[in-house]
């Protein structure tokens, strides 16, 4: 079974639950680079509770990827 | 009923507990007094390497159980890199537990109380409405840590003081019967992620402990179960026995079959099974270790108490943890030994038969302590026995002494190690 993929021109993330742990987390995979993140519940509500300013912050590719 | 029994009175010049204490006698009031329940606490579980579980209970990163140590609700955690640490389950705002399952998958805490969130290492990242703090970052604040946290073999351990011996010193010779079990898997592992079947006993710890190396009672309490599995075990438990029974230090002790399985040179009677009913396994065990397997297979498990709380009996494993000077808890669990599954599938169905909650062995045991403990509340005699075999004890070629399968040679030990704990300074 694949996993569902959240995609555009821009990026390719295939998404998961995943149950391996002591309690269910979200597994997100990059899917052109493999790079995989897992996110517990109380991260994922942090995330929701971003506020736009934040998100667009994290996206500058200066940010943490492309740092220099 | 909690009678306390009058303690001996001290003679000048020697501590309470030498009084207490003899080579074959131990006194009534160190099961039922408050005050050496409140002393142990200090001197022993507060101190000493305490068994509290198994990294295999925290498989991924930032999973965490909530496991017992002694009086204190502990939270098992492995951070984001893969360490393992033990923390207290309380609020450094105003002391709330903060975590309430039993498990979970989480980097980080958060307290239902103010909101108040700590990294799974312990580490305070943050609160809401900062400035009542005067900002992000101003306390010097984070959950509380035991101290000392250490592993052998996956078996995770902690100590409520900053300094003493390493766990490798406190284990000593025990550390070998550890090794033994885990020599039993292919794989060289084993873990405790069976899941714990947790039993309340009203009775003191130390009755636990001091039984669970006595070799004198099986035949008597755990005939129902010998009778009904048709189980050989039982035999290796009488005075013709050639088991022994071993102090290994440090409180540690014993039941050592193995002269027993050698003489039989039936690979997996120790286990009741044959090796034809689990090929895999075999097959797996001679490809791991070579012309080794067959050795390994005829000795079989260990039955060690591990001073003050973990006792590995062959094919299970028990965390003992106190609760007030006549009560604790046993917690209750299948080894299970990696590559494998067919050995596996029957340890837990044995735990199941022997601790589950209809389990035939558990409750037998159970029983016995618990009316150990509303026997000697009773005032006369103030005195327990333990000099079984004191007459025929010698010393192994280790420099170990050993008594046969049914003396209480382990109890001596533990009584020598328990006495030179509660008689250390601070
Ligand atoms: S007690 Fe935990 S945040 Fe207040
Ligand atoms: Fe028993």
């Amino acid at each position: 079974m694949t996993d569902p993929v959240v995609e555009s021109e821009f990026a390719s993330v295939s998404v998961r639950l995943d149950t391996d742990g002591n309690s269910v987390r979200l597994r997100l995979e990059d899917l052109r680079t493999g790079r995989v993140r897992h996110l517990d519940a109380l991260e994922l509500e942090t995330i929701i509770w971003l506020d736009d300013g934040r998100l667009t912050q994290l996206l500058d590719p200066s940010h943490e990827r492309w740092r220099g | 009923m909690t009678a306390v029994v009058q303690p001996a009175p001290v003679a000048t010049g020697q501590s309470r507990y030498s009084q207490l204490i003899r080579p074959d006698q131990v006194h009534g009031s160190l099961y039922t007094d408050p005050t050496i329940f409140a002393e142990e606490l200090q001197k022993i579980w507060h101190k000493t390497w305490v068994f509290v579980g198994h990294e295999s209970e925290v498989p991924q990163p930032n999973d965490y159980v909530r496991k017992q140590l002694a009086t204190q609700d502990v939270i098992m955690t492995r951070d984001r890199d893969g360490e393992v640490h033990l923390l207290i389950n309380r609020c450094a705002h105003r002391g709330l537990q903060v975590c309430d399952d039993a498990s979970g998958n989480s980097s980080s805490f958060r307290c239902p109380y103010h909101g108040w969130t700590y990294r799974n290492t312990g580490e305070l990242l943050g609160y809401p409405y900062n400035k009542g703090y005067g900002g992000k970052n101003k306390l010097e604040l984070g959950m509380g840590k035991v101290p000392r946290v250490a592993s052998y073999q996956g078996f995770v351990f902690g100590s409520l003081a900053a300094d003493g011996p390493s766990l490798e010193e406190h284990l000593g010779a025990a550390a070998g019967e550890i090794d033994r079990l885990v020599g039993l898997s292919p794989e060289g592992e084993v873990s405790l992620d069976a899941g714990w079947l947790r039993h309340r006993t009203r009775s003191n710890w130390k009755f636990l402990a001091e039984n669970e190396t006595d070799g004198y009672h099986p035949q008597f309490v755990h005939g129902s179960i010998f009778g009904v599995t048709g189980s050989p075990i039982g035999a290796l438990y009488s005075d013709s026995s050639t088991a022994v029974t071993r102090n290994l230090g440090n409180g540690h002790s014993e039941n050592d079959l193995r002269p027993e399985f050698r003489n039989f040179a039936e690979p997996l009677r120790w286990f009741g099974t044959t090796p034809d009913r689990v090929p895999q396994y075999v097959a797996a065990m001679q490809e791991s270790y070579g012309d080794d397997a067959e050795r390994r297979l005829i000795e079989g498990a260990p039955h060690v108490m591990i001073f003050p709380n973990l006792f590995i009996a062959e094919i299970q494993v028990f965390n003992i943890q106190p609760v007030a000077v006549g009560e604790c808890v046993q917690y209750a669990t299948a080894v299970q030994l990696a590559g494998a599954p067919e050995m596996n599938k029957r340890m837990v169905s044995q735990s199941i038969g022997s601790v589950g909650p209809a389990g035939m062995l558990l409750a037998d045991d159970t029983e016995m302590y618990e009316r150990n403990q509303r026997g000697v509340q009773m005032l006369d005699p103030e005195w327990l026995d333990v000099r079984r075999g004191l007459q025929r004890e010698s010393i192994d070629e280790n420099g170990f002494t050993i008594g046969a399968a049914t003396d209480e040679t382990g109890m001596r030990g533990f009584w020598q190690h328990y006495r030179t704990l509660m008689e250390a300074e601070d």
